[in-house]
Protein backbone atom coordinates (compact mmCIF):
# COMPACT_ATOMS: atom_id res chain seq x y z
CA UNK A 1 0.00 0.00 0.00
CA UNK A 2 2.85 2.36 0.72
CA UNK A 3 5.03 2.31 -2.29
CA UNK A 4 7.41 5.19 -2.48
CA UNK A 5 7.13 7.53 -5.38
CA UNK A 6 9.70 10.01 -6.51
CA UNK A 7 8.50 12.74 -4.17
CA UNK A 8 8.36 10.89 -0.89
CA UNK A 9 11.35 11.94 1.14
CA UNK A 10 11.82 8.97 3.41
CA UNK A 11 13.17 5.76 1.99
CA UNK A 12 11.75 2.43 3.08
CA UNK A 13 13.63 1.03 6.04
CA UNK A 14 15.43 -2.29 6.05
CA UNK A 15 14.18 -4.81 8.62
CA UNK A 16 15.76 -4.54 12.07
CA UNK A 17 17.51 -7.63 13.35
CA UNK A 18 17.35 -8.95 16.93
CA UNK A 19 19.97 -7.43 19.20
CA UNK A 20 20.19 -4.21 17.21
CA UNK A 21 20.11 -1.04 19.32
CA UNK A 22 17.96 1.90 18.27
CA UNK A 23 19.06 5.16 19.87
CA UNK A 24 16.79 8.21 20.01
CA UNK A 25 18.33 11.36 18.57
CA UNK A 26 16.34 13.83 20.67
CA UNK A 27 15.75 12.02 23.94
CA UNK A 28 18.72 9.66 23.93
CA UNK A 29 16.91 6.50 25.07
CA UNK A 30 18.33 3.21 23.85
CA UNK A 31 16.11 0.33 22.79
CA UNK A 32 17.25 -3.22 22.03
CA UNK A 33 15.29 -5.00 19.29
CA UNK A 34 13.90 -8.34 20.42
CA UNK A 35 11.80 -9.48 17.49
CA UNK A 36 9.30 -8.38 14.84
CA UNK A 37 5.71 -8.10 16.12
CA UNK A 38 3.83 -7.08 13.01
CA UNK A 39 3.29 -4.64 10.18
CA UNK A 40 0.65 -1.94 10.06
CA UNK A 41 -0.29 0.43 7.27
CA UNK A 42 1.99 3.14 8.66
CA UNK A 43 4.94 1.15 9.90
CA UNK A 44 6.58 -1.93 11.34
CA UNK A 45 6.29 -2.84 15.02
CA UNK A 46 9.08 -4.52 17.00
CA UNK A 47 9.22 -5.90 20.50
CA UNK A 48 12.01 -4.06 22.34
CA UNK A 49 13.35 -3.41 25.81
CA UNK A 50 15.22 -0.42 27.20
CA UNK A 51 18.91 -1.25 27.24
CA UNK A 52 19.84 -2.67 30.64
CA UNK A 53 16.24 -3.04 31.75
CA UNK A 54 13.68 -5.79 31.69
CA UNK A 55 10.36 -4.10 30.77
CA UNK A 56 9.20 -4.84 27.25
CA UNK A 57 7.76 -2.23 24.90
CA UNK A 58 6.48 -2.13 21.36
CA UNK A 59 8.40 0.19 19.03
CA UNK A 60 6.90 1.31 15.74
CA UNK A 61 9.13 2.47 12.90
CA UNK A 62 7.26 4.62 10.39
CA UNK A 63 7.40 4.28 6.60
CA UNK A 64 6.61 7.95 6.21
CA UNK A 65 7.32 10.78 8.65
CA UNK A 66 4.01 12.56 8.06
CA UNK A 67 1.81 9.49 8.45
CA UNK A 68 3.62 8.42 11.60
CA UNK A 69 3.53 11.92 13.08
CA UNK A 70 -0.24 12.18 12.52
CA UNK A 71 -0.64 8.86 14.30
CA UNK A 72 1.52 10.12 17.16
CA UNK A 73 -0.57 13.30 17.32
CA UNK A 74 -3.74 11.26 17.69
CA UNK A 75 -2.15 9.10 20.40
CA UNK A 76 -0.83 12.04 22.41
CA UNK A 77 -4.11 13.95 22.31
CA UNK A 78 -5.94 10.78 23.30
CA UNK A 79 -3.50 10.34 26.14
CA UNK A 80 -4.01 13.84 27.50
CA UNK A 81 -7.78 13.49 27.13
CA UNK A 82 -7.67 10.28 29.15
CA UNK A 83 -5.49 11.83 31.82
CA UNK A 84 -7.99 14.68 32.21
CA UNK A 85 -10.85 12.21 32.42
CA UNK A 86 -9.08 9.95 34.90
CA UNK A 87 -8.37 12.92 37.13
CA UNK A 88 -12.08 13.60 37.16
CA UNK A 89 -13.17 10.06 37.84
CA UNK A 90 -10.07 9.04 39.85
CA UNK A 91 -10.12 5.64 38.21
CA UNK A 92 -7.02 4.51 36.39
CA UNK A 93 -7.91 3.30 32.92
CA UNK A 94 -5.58 0.61 31.58
CA UNK A 95 -5.16 2.57 28.37
CA UNK A 96 -3.88 5.76 29.95
CA UNK A 97 -0.23 4.85 29.50
CA UNK A 98 -0.40 3.48 25.98
CA UNK A 99 1.99 5.93 24.36
CA UNK A 100 5.47 6.46 25.84
CA UNK A 101 7.63 8.61 23.59
CA UNK A 102 8.43 9.54 20.02
CA UNK A 103 11.88 10.10 18.59
CA UNK A 104 14.09 9.81 15.50
CA UNK A 105 16.84 7.22 15.25
CA UNK A 106 20.28 8.76 15.60
CA UNK A 107 21.51 6.37 12.94
CA UNK A 108 19.37 6.25 9.82
CA UNK A 109 17.21 9.14 10.99
CA UNK A 110 13.95 7.18 10.70
CA UNK A 111 11.07 8.28 12.92
CA UNK A 112 9.72 5.89 15.56
CA UNK A 113 7.57 5.85 18.65
CA UNK A 114 7.41 3.62 21.70
CA UNK A 115 4.21 2.27 23.21
CA UNK A 116 3.08 -0.22 25.79
CA UNK A 117 3.45 -3.82 24.67
CA UNK A 118 0.02 -5.39 24.37
CA UNK A 119 0.51 -9.11 24.75
CA UNK A 120 -2.07 -11.43 23.28
CA UNK A 121 -3.52 -12.94 20.14
CA UNK A 122 -5.58 -11.23 17.42
CA UNK A 123 -9.32 -11.45 18.10
CA UNK A 124 -10.20 -13.93 15.34
CA UNK A 125 -7.57 -16.42 16.51
CA UNK A 126 -8.66 -16.01 20.10
CA UNK A 127 -12.33 -16.71 19.33
CA UNK A 128 -11.64 -19.63 17.02
CA UNK A 129 -9.59 -21.21 19.80
CA UNK A 130 -11.75 -20.39 22.79
CA UNK A 131 -15.22 -20.38 21.25
CA UNK A 132 -17.63 -17.65 20.22
CA UNK A 133 -19.25 -17.56 23.66
CA UNK A 134 -16.48 -15.09 24.55
CA UNK A 135 -17.89 -12.54 22.10
CA UNK A 136 -20.35 -11.04 24.61
CA UNK A 137 -17.55 -10.09 26.98
CA UNK A 138 -14.95 -9.07 24.37
CA UNK A 139 -17.57 -7.06 22.48
CA UNK A 140 -18.44 -5.15 25.63
CA UNK A 141 -14.79 -4.29 26.23
CA UNK A 142 -14.35 -3.17 22.63
CA UNK A 143 -17.43 -0.96 22.80
CA UNK A 144 -16.03 0.50 26.03
CA UNK A 145 -12.80 1.36 24.23
CA UNK A 146 -14.68 2.90 21.32
CA UNK A 147 -16.79 5.00 23.71
CA UNK A 148 -13.61 6.28 25.34
CA UNK A 149 -12.20 7.26 21.95
CA UNK A 150 -15.43 8.95 20.86
CA UNK A 151 -15.66 10.91 24.11
CA UNK A 152 -12.23 12.33 23.31
CA UNK A 153 -13.40 13.35 19.83
CA UNK A 154 -11.76 10.62 17.77
CA UNK A 155 -12.92 7.64 15.75
CA UNK A 156 -10.88 4.47 15.33
CA UNK A 157 -11.64 4.06 11.62
CA UNK A 158 -10.03 0.78 10.62
CA UNK A 159 -11.76 -1.54 13.09
CA UNK A 160 -11.25 -5.23 12.26
CA UNK A 161 -10.30 -8.41 14.14
CA UNK A 162 -6.65 -8.00 13.13
CA UNK A 163 -6.53 -4.70 15.04
CA UNK A 164 -7.85 -6.16 18.28
CA UNK A 165 -5.51 -8.00 20.66
CA UNK A 166 -6.94 -10.26 23.31
CA UNK A 167 -4.87 -11.34 26.30
CA UNK A 168 -4.82 -14.93 27.52
CA UNK A 169 -7.55 -14.16 30.04
CA UNK A 170 -9.88 -12.24 27.78
CA UNK A 171 -8.90 -8.57 28.01
CA UNK A 172 -9.30 -6.87 24.64
CA UNK A 173 -7.27 -3.87 23.46
CA UNK A 174 -7.28 -1.88 20.24
CA UNK A 175 -3.93 -1.78 18.47
CA UNK A 176 -2.72 0.16 15.41
CA UNK A 177 -4.19 3.66 15.57
CA UNK A 178 -3.06 4.41 12.01
CA UNK A 179 -6.66 4.84 10.84
CA UNK A 180 -7.77 6.93 13.82
CA UNK A 181 -8.70 10.54 13.28
CA UNK A 182 -10.89 13.40 14.50
CA UNK A 183 -14.67 12.94 14.36
CA UNK A 184 -16.34 14.51 11.26
CA UNK A 185 -13.18 14.21 9.12
CA UNK A 186 -12.95 11.80 6.21
CA UNK A 187 -11.84 8.30 7.22
CA UNK A 188 -8.14 7.85 6.36
CA UNK A 189 -7.75 4.09 6.36
CA UNK A 190 -10.36 1.42 6.11
CA UNK A 191 -10.77 -2.21 5.12
CA UNK A 192 -13.36 -3.04 2.45
CA UNK A 193 -15.57 -5.43 4.39
CA UNK A 194 -15.73 -3.20 7.44
CA UNK A 195 -16.33 0.01 5.52
CA UNK A 196 -19.79 1.57 5.46
CA UNK A 197 -19.16 3.04 2.01
CA UNK A 198 -18.27 -0.36 0.56
CA UNK A 199 -21.77 -1.62 1.43
CA UNK A 200 -23.46 1.50 0.06
CA UNK A 201 -24.74 2.07 3.58
CA UNK A 202 -23.48 5.60 4.18
CA UNK A 203 -20.65 8.08 3.79
CA UNK A 204 -16.97 7.79 4.67
CA UNK A 205 -17.17 10.68 7.09
CA UNK A 206 -15.84 9.46 10.42
CA UNK A 207 -18.64 9.56 12.97
CA UNK A 208 -19.55 7.32 15.90
CA UNK A 209 -21.82 5.16 13.80
CA UNK A 210 -18.99 4.52 11.31
CA UNK A 211 -17.09 2.67 14.04
CA UNK A 212 -20.27 0.91 15.18
CA UNK A 213 -20.93 -0.27 11.63
CA UNK A 214 -17.39 -1.65 11.40
CA UNK A 215 -17.88 -3.30 14.78
CA UNK A 216 -21.10 -4.97 13.59
CA UNK A 217 -19.33 -6.33 10.50
CA UNK A 218 -16.57 -7.56 12.80
CA UNK A 219 -19.15 -9.57 14.76
CA UNK A 220 -20.64 -10.98 11.55
CA UNK A 221 -17.19 -11.89 10.30
CA UNK A 222 -16.41 -13.74 13.53
CA UNK A 223 -19.71 -15.63 13.56
CA UNK A 224 -20.45 -16.19 9.86
CA UNK A 225 -17.44 -15.45 7.67
CA UNK A 226 -18.73 -17.58 4.80
CA UNK A 227 -22.00 -15.65 4.68
CA UNK A 228 -20.15 -12.35 4.64
CA UNK A 229 -17.87 -13.58 1.88
CA UNK A 230 -20.91 -14.51 -0.19
CA UNK A 231 -22.58 -11.15 0.32
CA UNK A 232 -19.44 -9.30 -0.75
CA UNK A 233 -19.26 -11.18 -4.06
CA UNK A 234 -22.11 -9.19 -5.62
CA UNK A 235 -21.73 -6.32 -8.05
CA UNK A 236 -20.61 -3.17 -6.25
CA UNK A 237 -23.80 -1.28 -7.13
CA UNK A 238 -26.09 -3.94 -5.69
CA UNK A 239 -24.24 -4.44 -2.42
CA UNK A 240 -26.21 -3.01 0.44
CA UNK A 241 -26.46 -2.81 4.19
CA UNK A 242 -29.62 -4.93 3.94
CA UNK A 243 -27.51 -7.92 2.89
CA UNK A 244 -25.67 -7.62 6.18
CA UNK A 245 -28.90 -7.22 8.14
CA UNK A 246 -30.16 -10.44 6.53
CA UNK A 247 -26.98 -12.20 7.59
CA UNK A 248 -27.44 -10.93 11.13
CA UNK A 249 -31.04 -12.18 11.21
CA UNK A 250 -29.81 -15.71 10.52
CA UNK A 251 -27.70 -15.78 13.67
CA UNK A 252 -29.04 -18.08 16.40
CA UNK A 253 -28.72 -15.38 19.09
CA UNK A 254 -31.74 -13.16 18.44
CA UNK A 255 -30.74 -10.43 20.89
CA UNK A 256 -27.38 -10.09 19.20
CA UNK A 257 -29.11 -10.07 15.82
CA UNK A 258 -31.33 -7.13 16.74
CA UNK A 259 -28.37 -5.21 18.19
CA UNK A 260 -26.42 -5.75 14.97
CA UNK A 261 -29.41 -4.66 12.93
CA UNK A 262 -29.51 -1.34 14.75
CA UNK A 263 -25.77 -0.79 14.39
CA UNK A 264 -25.85 -1.60 10.67
CA UNK A 265 -28.72 0.82 10.10
CA UNK A 266 -26.96 3.60 12.00
CA UNK A 267 -29.74 3.44 14.58
CA UNK A 268 -27.69 4.29 17.66
CA UNK A 269 -27.33 8.00 18.31
CA UNK A 270 -24.14 7.54 20.35
CA UNK A 271 -21.72 4.72 20.99
CA UNK A 272 -22.51 5.01 24.72
CA UNK A 273 -26.10 4.06 23.90
CA UNK A 274 -24.85 1.15 21.79
CA UNK A 275 -22.62 -0.03 24.60
CA UNK A 276 -25.38 0.11 27.22
CA UNK A 277 -27.73 -1.80 24.96
CA UNK A 278 -25.03 -4.45 24.34
CA UNK A 279 -24.40 -4.71 28.06
CA UNK A 280 -28.08 -5.12 28.93
CA UNK A 281 -29.09 -7.51 26.17
CA UNK A 282 -26.17 -9.22 24.47
CA UNK A 283 -23.67 -9.41 27.31
CA UNK A 284 -26.03 -10.48 30.14
CA UNK A 285 -27.93 -12.94 28.01
CA UNK A 286 -24.68 -14.73 27.32
CA UNK A 287 -23.48 -14.27 30.83
CA UNK A 288 -26.35 -16.08 32.55
CA UNK A 289 -27.21 -18.58 29.89
CA UNK A 290 -26.95 -22.04 31.48
CA UNK A 291 -25.16 -24.56 29.35
CA UNK A 292 -27.79 -26.92 27.94
CA UNK A 293 -26.51 -30.43 28.55
CA UNK A 294 -27.79 -33.50 26.77
CA UNK A 295 -28.67 -36.43 29.04
CA UNK A 296 -26.28 -39.27 28.23
CA UNK A 297 -27.85 -42.44 26.87
CA UNK A 298 -26.57 -44.70 29.62
CA UNK A 299 -28.25 -42.51 32.25
CA UNK A 300 -31.65 -42.85 30.56
CA UNK A 301 -31.16 -46.61 30.39
CA UNK A 302 -30.17 -46.82 34.02
CA UNK A 303 -33.15 -44.72 35.02
CA UNK A 304 -35.55 -46.98 33.13
CA UNK A 305 -33.94 -50.03 34.68
CA UNK A 306 -34.31 -48.60 38.19
CA UNK A 307 -38.00 -47.85 37.50
CA UNK A 308 -38.54 -51.43 36.43
CA UNK A 309 -36.76 -52.63 39.53
CA UNK A 310 -38.95 -50.42 41.71
CA UNK A 311 -42.13 -51.67 40.07
CA UNK A 312 -40.96 -55.21 40.44
CA UNK A 313 -40.06 -54.66 44.11
CA UNK A 314 -43.45 -53.06 44.86
CA UNK A 315 -45.20 -55.90 43.09
CA UNK A 316 -43.08 -58.45 44.93
CA UNK A 317 -43.72 -56.86 48.36
CA UNK A 318 -47.48 -56.60 47.99
CA UNK A 319 -47.90 -59.86 46.25
CA UNK A 320 -46.53 -61.83 49.08
CA UNK B 1 -4.89 21.69 -5.63
CA UNK B 2 -5.09 20.11 -9.02
CA UNK B 3 -4.37 16.53 -10.00
CA UNK B 4 -4.63 14.32 -13.05
CA UNK B 5 -4.90 10.57 -12.53
CA UNK B 6 -4.07 8.61 -15.67
CA UNK B 7 -5.21 5.00 -15.84
CA UNK B 8 -3.71 3.01 -18.68
CA UNK B 9 -2.45 -0.44 -19.62
CA UNK B 10 0.26 0.16 -22.12
CA UNK B 11 2.41 2.41 -24.19
CA UNK B 12 1.28 5.50 -26.00
CA UNK B 13 1.72 5.25 -29.77
CA UNK B 14 0.30 8.43 -31.31
CA UNK B 15 1.09 12.13 -31.04
CA UNK B 16 3.21 14.12 -28.63
CA UNK B 17 5.17 12.46 -25.84
CA UNK B 18 3.06 11.92 -22.71
CA UNK B 19 6.15 12.63 -20.63
CA UNK B 20 6.36 16.11 -22.12
CA UNK B 21 2.63 16.61 -21.61
CA UNK B 22 3.05 15.67 -17.94
CA UNK B 23 5.95 18.12 -17.62
CA UNK B 24 3.65 20.83 -18.97
CA UNK B 25 1.02 19.84 -16.39
CA UNK B 26 3.54 20.17 -13.59
CA UNK B 27 4.51 23.59 -14.90
CA UNK B 28 0.82 24.55 -14.61
CA UNK B 29 0.73 23.38 -10.99
CA UNK B 30 -1.08 20.14 -11.79
CA UNK B 31 0.32 16.88 -10.40
CA UNK B 32 0.08 13.81 -12.64
CA UNK B 33 -0.31 10.34 -11.09
CA UNK B 34 -0.30 7.19 -13.20
CA UNK B 35 -1.73 3.73 -12.58
CA UNK B 36 -0.95 0.87 -14.92
CA UNK B 37 -3.69 -1.78 -14.79
CA UNK B 38 -2.61 -5.29 -15.67
CA UNK B 39 -4.69 -8.37 -14.98
CA UNK B 40 -2.96 -11.01 -17.06
CA UNK B 41 0.65 -11.02 -18.08
CA UNK B 42 2.85 -7.98 -17.71
CA UNK B 43 2.82 -4.45 -18.98
CA UNK B 44 6.21 -4.83 -20.63
CA UNK B 45 9.41 -3.01 -19.85
CA UNK B 46 8.62 -0.19 -22.24
CA UNK B 47 5.15 0.37 -20.84
CA UNK B 48 6.22 0.33 -17.23
CA UNK B 49 9.08 2.72 -17.93
CA UNK B 50 6.71 5.14 -19.66
CA UNK B 51 4.30 5.00 -16.73
CA UNK B 52 7.18 5.74 -14.39
CA UNK B 53 8.47 8.59 -16.55
CA UNK B 54 5.06 10.26 -16.93
CA UNK B 55 4.64 10.30 -13.15
CA UNK B 56 8.17 11.62 -12.59
CA UNK B 57 7.66 14.40 -15.11
CA UNK B 58 4.26 15.18 -13.60
CA UNK B 59 5.61 15.29 -10.04
CA UNK B 60 3.38 12.42 -8.99
CA UNK B 61 3.34 8.73 -8.13
CA UNK B 62 3.09 5.65 -10.31
CA UNK B 63 2.05 2.08 -9.64
CA UNK B 64 1.19 -1.02 -11.60
CA UNK B 65 -1.67 -3.06 -10.11
CA UNK B 66 -4.36 -5.58 -11.00
CA UNK B 67 -8.04 -4.57 -11.05
CA UNK B 68 -8.70 -5.89 -7.50
CA UNK B 69 -6.29 -3.31 -6.05
CA UNK B 70 -7.38 -0.49 -8.33
CA UNK B 71 -9.85 1.28 -6.03
CA UNK B 72 -7.50 1.21 -3.06
CA UNK B 73 -4.54 2.39 -5.12
CA UNK B 74 -6.48 5.32 -6.59
CA UNK B 75 -7.46 6.52 -3.11
CA UNK B 76 -3.99 6.06 -1.68
CA UNK B 77 -2.41 8.03 -4.53
CA UNK B 78 -4.89 10.87 -4.44
CA UNK B 79 -4.57 11.20 -0.70
CA UNK B 80 -0.76 11.00 -0.70
CA UNK B 81 -0.52 13.58 -3.45
CA UNK B 82 -2.76 16.00 -1.57
CA UNK B 83 -0.59 15.60 1.51
CA UNK B 84 2.61 15.99 -0.51
CA UNK B 85 1.44 19.14 -2.20
CA UNK B 86 0.70 20.66 1.19
CA UNK B 87 3.93 19.28 2.63
CA UNK B 88 6.01 20.86 -0.11
CA UNK B 89 4.41 24.24 0.50
CA UNK B 90 4.92 23.86 4.25
CA UNK B 91 8.54 22.75 3.75
CA UNK B 92 9.15 25.92 1.80
CA UNK B 93 7.86 27.97 4.70
CA UNK B 94 9.93 25.96 7.17
CA UNK B 95 13.00 26.63 5.02
CA UNK B 96 12.19 30.33 4.97
CA UNK B 97 11.99 30.42 8.76
CA UNK B 98 14.94 28.17 9.60
CA UNK B 99 17.14 29.09 6.66
CA UNK B 100 17.61 25.42 5.80
CA UNK B 101 16.27 21.95 6.42
CA UNK B 102 12.72 20.64 6.24
CA UNK B 103 9.95 19.18 8.32
CA UNK B 104 12.03 16.08 9.06
CA UNK B 105 14.68 18.15 10.82
CA UNK B 106 12.34 19.80 13.33
CA UNK B 107 12.37 18.60 16.95
CA UNK B 108 9.40 16.33 17.77
CA UNK B 109 7.26 18.89 19.59
CA UNK B 110 7.51 21.48 16.78
CA UNK B 111 7.04 18.82 14.13
CA UNK B 112 3.88 17.64 15.82
CA UNK B 113 2.40 21.13 15.55
CA UNK B 114 3.36 21.53 11.91
CA UNK B 115 1.94 18.12 11.00
CA UNK B 116 -1.34 19.07 12.68
CA UNK B 117 -1.50 22.00 10.27
CA UNK B 118 -0.57 19.79 7.29
CA UNK B 119 -3.34 17.34 8.24
CA UNK B 120 -5.81 20.17 8.61
CA UNK B 121 -4.98 21.67 5.21
CA UNK B 122 -4.96 18.25 3.53
CA UNK B 123 -8.52 17.76 4.69
CA UNK B 124 -9.85 21.23 3.95
CA UNK B 125 -7.96 22.57 0.90
CA UNK B 126 -10.08 22.53 -2.26
CA UNK B 127 -9.19 19.74 -4.70
CA UNK B 128 -9.83 19.21 -8.39
CA UNK B 129 -9.09 15.78 -9.79
CA UNK B 130 -9.35 14.90 -13.48
CA UNK B 131 -9.42 11.17 -14.23
CA UNK B 132 -8.05 10.24 -17.62
CA UNK B 133 -8.98 6.72 -18.65
CA UNK B 134 -7.30 4.78 -21.42
CA UNK B 135 -10.18 3.16 -23.34
CA UNK B 136 -8.15 1.52 -26.07
CA UNK B 137 -9.20 -2.00 -27.09
CA UNK B 138 -7.04 -3.86 -24.56
CA UNK B 139 -8.63 -1.91 -21.68
CA UNK B 140 -12.16 -3.02 -22.54
CA UNK B 141 -12.45 -5.91 -20.04
CA UNK B 142 -11.16 -3.64 -17.27
CA UNK B 143 -13.48 -0.67 -17.75
CA UNK B 144 -16.21 -1.98 -15.46
CA UNK B 145 -13.68 -2.26 -12.64
CA UNK B 146 -12.36 1.22 -13.45
CA UNK B 147 -15.87 2.63 -13.20
CA UNK B 148 -16.46 0.99 -9.79
CA UNK B 149 -13.15 2.32 -8.56
CA UNK B 150 -14.05 5.83 -9.71
CA UNK B 151 -17.33 5.64 -7.81
CA UNK B 152 -15.48 4.47 -4.71
CA UNK B 153 -12.94 7.27 -5.02
CA UNK B 154 -15.72 9.82 -5.40
CA UNK B 155 -17.29 8.52 -2.19
CA UNK B 156 -14.03 9.12 -0.33
CA UNK B 157 -13.60 12.60 -1.78
CA UNK B 158 -17.17 13.46 -0.89
CA UNK B 159 -16.26 12.80 2.76
CA UNK B 160 -13.52 15.46 2.69
CA UNK B 161 -14.28 18.73 4.41
CA UNK B 162 -12.79 20.76 1.59
CA UNK B 163 -14.45 21.24 -1.77
CA UNK B 164 -13.62 18.22 -3.93
CA UNK B 165 -14.50 17.94 -7.58
CA UNK B 166 -13.97 15.13 -10.05
CA UNK B 167 -14.12 15.10 -13.82
CA UNK B 168 -13.71 12.07 -16.07
CA UNK B 169 -12.18 11.82 -19.55
CA UNK B 170 -11.48 8.85 -21.75
CA UNK B 171 -9.22 8.55 -24.77
CA UNK B 172 -8.97 8.10 -27.71
CA UNK B 173 -11.93 10.15 -28.91
CA UNK B 174 -13.84 9.76 -32.14
CA UNK B 175 -11.89 11.32 -35.01
CA UNK B 176 -10.37 14.68 -34.30
CA UNK B 177 -10.49 14.76 -30.53
CA UNK B 178 -7.69 13.28 -28.45
CA UNK B 179 -9.89 12.77 -25.40
CA UNK B 180 -13.60 12.91 -24.62
CA UNK B 181 -15.15 14.47 -21.53
CA UNK B 182 -17.46 11.90 -19.89
CA UNK B 183 -18.35 13.90 -16.81
CA UNK B 184 -17.62 17.54 -16.07
CA UNK B 185 -16.56 18.81 -12.61
CA UNK B 186 -18.86 17.31 -10.02
CA UNK B 187 -19.04 17.13 -6.24
CA UNK B 188 -21.55 14.28 -6.00
CA UNK B 189 -21.03 10.55 -6.27
CA UNK B 190 -24.60 10.24 -7.49
CA UNK B 191 -23.64 12.13 -10.68
CA UNK B 192 -21.52 9.18 -11.73
CA UNK B 193 -23.86 6.86 -13.56
CA UNK B 194 -22.72 4.85 -16.51
CA UNK B 195 -19.57 6.45 -17.75
CA UNK B 196 -18.21 4.27 -20.48
CA UNK B 197 -21.41 2.60 -21.69
CA UNK B 198 -21.22 3.42 -25.35
CA UNK B 199 -17.53 3.77 -26.10
CA UNK B 200 -16.36 2.32 -29.37
CA UNK B 201 -12.97 0.85 -28.75
CA UNK B 202 -10.08 1.72 -30.98
CA UNK B 203 -6.52 0.57 -31.09
CA UNK B 204 -4.55 3.81 -30.89
CA UNK B 205 -3.31 5.20 -27.58
CA UNK B 206 -2.65 8.95 -27.89
CA UNK B 207 -1.73 9.44 -24.23
CA UNK B 208 0.21 12.66 -24.77
CA UNK B 209 -2.45 14.54 -26.73
CA UNK B 210 -5.07 13.31 -24.22
CA UNK B 211 -3.14 14.84 -21.31
CA UNK B 212 -2.89 18.12 -23.23
CA UNK B 213 -6.65 18.03 -23.77
CA UNK B 214 -7.24 17.68 -20.02
CA UNK B 215 -4.83 20.55 -19.35
CA UNK B 216 -6.88 22.68 -21.70
CA UNK B 217 -9.98 21.83 -19.71
CA UNK B 218 -8.28 22.87 -16.47
CA UNK B 219 -7.25 26.04 -18.32
CA UNK B 220 -10.77 27.09 -19.36
CA UNK B 221 -11.89 26.88 -15.80
CA UNK B 222 -9.03 28.84 -14.41
CA UNK B 223 -9.80 31.58 -16.92
CA UNK B 224 -13.35 31.88 -15.62
CA UNK B 225 -12.27 31.91 -12.02
CA UNK B 226 -9.39 34.25 -12.65
CA UNK B 227 -11.68 37.19 -13.35
CA UNK B 228 -12.79 37.34 -9.74
CA UNK B 229 -9.81 36.04 -7.85
CA UNK B 230 -6.85 37.51 -9.65
CA UNK B 231 -6.08 39.94 -6.88
CA UNK B 232 -6.62 37.54 -3.99
CA UNK B 233 -4.38 34.71 -5.18
CA UNK B 234 -1.26 35.97 -6.78
CA UNK B 235 0.88 32.84 -6.51
CA UNK B 236 -1.45 30.15 -7.83
CA UNK B 237 1.47 28.55 -9.65
CA UNK B 238 2.07 26.12 -6.80
CA UNK B 239 -1.21 24.42 -7.44
CA UNK B 240 -2.56 25.35 -4.04
CA UNK B 241 -4.28 28.47 -2.80
CA UNK B 242 -1.76 31.13 -1.96
CA UNK B 243 -3.61 32.22 1.13
CA UNK B 244 -2.30 29.33 3.20
CA UNK B 245 0.80 30.36 5.03
CA UNK B 246 1.81 28.48 8.13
Amino acid sequence: MKEKGCLVGTSSNPPRSPGEVIVGKWRGNRYVVNRLLGKGANGTVYLVNRQGRREKYALKIGYDMLDLQSEINVLTSLQSCRVRRDQRTRGASPMSAYFLEADDASEGGFPFYVMRYVQGTPLHYFLSRKGSSWLGLIGLQLLDRLCGLHECGFIFGDLKPENVMVSEYGIAELIDFGGAGPISRSVKQFTEWHDRGYWNAGSRIGDESYDLFAFAVLCLRLLDEAGLQNASRQLPQTRSGDDLIKLAAQLPDKKLASWLRLALKGGFSTSAEARDMWKRHVYTSRHYKPEPMATPGWLTGAFALSLCLLAFTVYWIYHF
Amino acid sequence: MKQILLITDGCSNVGESPVMAAAHARQDGITVNVIGVVDYGTIGELGSREIDDIAKAGGGLSRIVGTPQLAQTMQMMTRKTVVQTIQQAVNKEVKKILGEGSLDDLPPAKRSQVVTVVDELSETAPLRLALLIDASASMKPKLAAVEDAIRDLALSLEAREGDSEISVFHFPGSTSEAAVLDMDWSRNVSDIRTLFGKIRMKGATPTGPAIFKVLEHFGYDTLDEHQGRLAAHSDEGEGMPGGYVV
